[in-house]
């Protein structure tokens, strides 16, 4: 099933990365959305890593995922299923994060119109800023546990135009 | 059954080997390659059973490696573990010749339902 542009929205957005999240860490705590602006802002919560990917073609978007230390950490566990007194090497967070953002924006680019291609994600510890020409469509602010994390959408902005056309 | 597992991530070959023994298909000897390129020659050197392979890989895609394999006439069973799973890709897919497509995130049911007729039958 495709959508239209018009109909990407954070309720989209939010039941791809629910359903990524529930399947790589399963019965755990459970994301609920945090109206912004929020006080539990991830920047805020020591340092963070930044998961980027990109779609080109029919429709066209960088997908940036922030997430603060402590759930990185839990993230590339459960994915590995390490226990906590394993070593965690930076390589297995960036080969973790990556596969998160790689996954969560294909399930994205699923549901907008095709073809279009997927970059090989990008993960770094600190921000990754979008290209300038993008401009942010979709911001989704999600608590897990005493922890928060942020999924940001950013689209062309005459993309983005011809979605506020469409919405009007 | 040798069963060839390709993807670039190594959290996700590990987390694709623990559902296949999740799934109950944990009894087969397991290689594994980290691009297209790489499970060509696996392919080639130790004649695996299945192909289990993620499509967008640095080096070679899923999609290239299927390409050459049947190109060079050969016809080991192949299914796409990927997380893209749109009609467009599983229409390319199957029209490559790959038994199946599992879109990540997947369940051990969803690996079941798509191996039980490659791994039982």
């Amino acid at each position: 099933m495709s959508t239209s542009t018009a109909e990407l929205s954070m309720t989209h957005v939010h039941a791809v990365v629910e359903e990524v999240w529930t399947t790589f860490l399963g019965g755990g705590d459970p994301l609920y959305e945090i109206a912004p602006p929020t006080d539990r802002d991830p920047a805020e919560q020591g340092s963070v890593w930044d998961a980027a990917i990109t779609v080109t073609g029919a429709w066209q978007a960088a997908i940036v995922i922030c997430l603060p230390d402590g759930v990185a950490d839990a993230v590339t566990r459960a994915m590995l299923g390490f226990a906590p007194e394993d070593h965690l090497a930076p390589e297995d967070l960036i080969d973790a994060l990556g596969e998160l953002v790689n996954v969560i924006g294909g399930n994205i680019k699923s549901l907008m119109p095709g073809p279009s291609k997927l970059s090989l994600p990008l993960v770094a510890r600190g921000p990754i800023s979008p290209s300038t020409s993008l401009v942010e469509a979709c911001r989704l602010d999600l608590g897990w546990g005493p922890h928060s994390l942020r999924v940001v959408v950013s689209v062309p902005a005459d993309q983005d135009r011809d979605q506020q056309a469409e919405e009007a | 059954m040798k069963i060839l597992v390709v993807d670039d991530s190594r959290v996700m070959r590990q987390i694709v080997i623990r559902t296949l023994r999740q799934s109950g298909h944990g009894g087969h000897d397991i290689v594994e390659a980290e691009n297209g390129r790489e499970a060509l020659e696996v392919v080639q050197a130790q004649s695996p059973g299945l192909v289990l392979s993620d499509w967008n890989m640095p080096e070679m895609t899923g999609i290239d490696l299927l390409e050459a394999l049947r190109a060079q006439g050969n016809t080991t069973p192949f299914g796409f573990v990927t997380s893209e799973g749109s009609d467009d890709m599983r229409a390319r897919a199957t029209g490559a010749g790959a038994l199946f497509l599992i879109a990540k995130p997947f369940t051990p049911e969803a690996f079941d339902e798509a191996l039980a007729p490659v791994l039982v039958g």
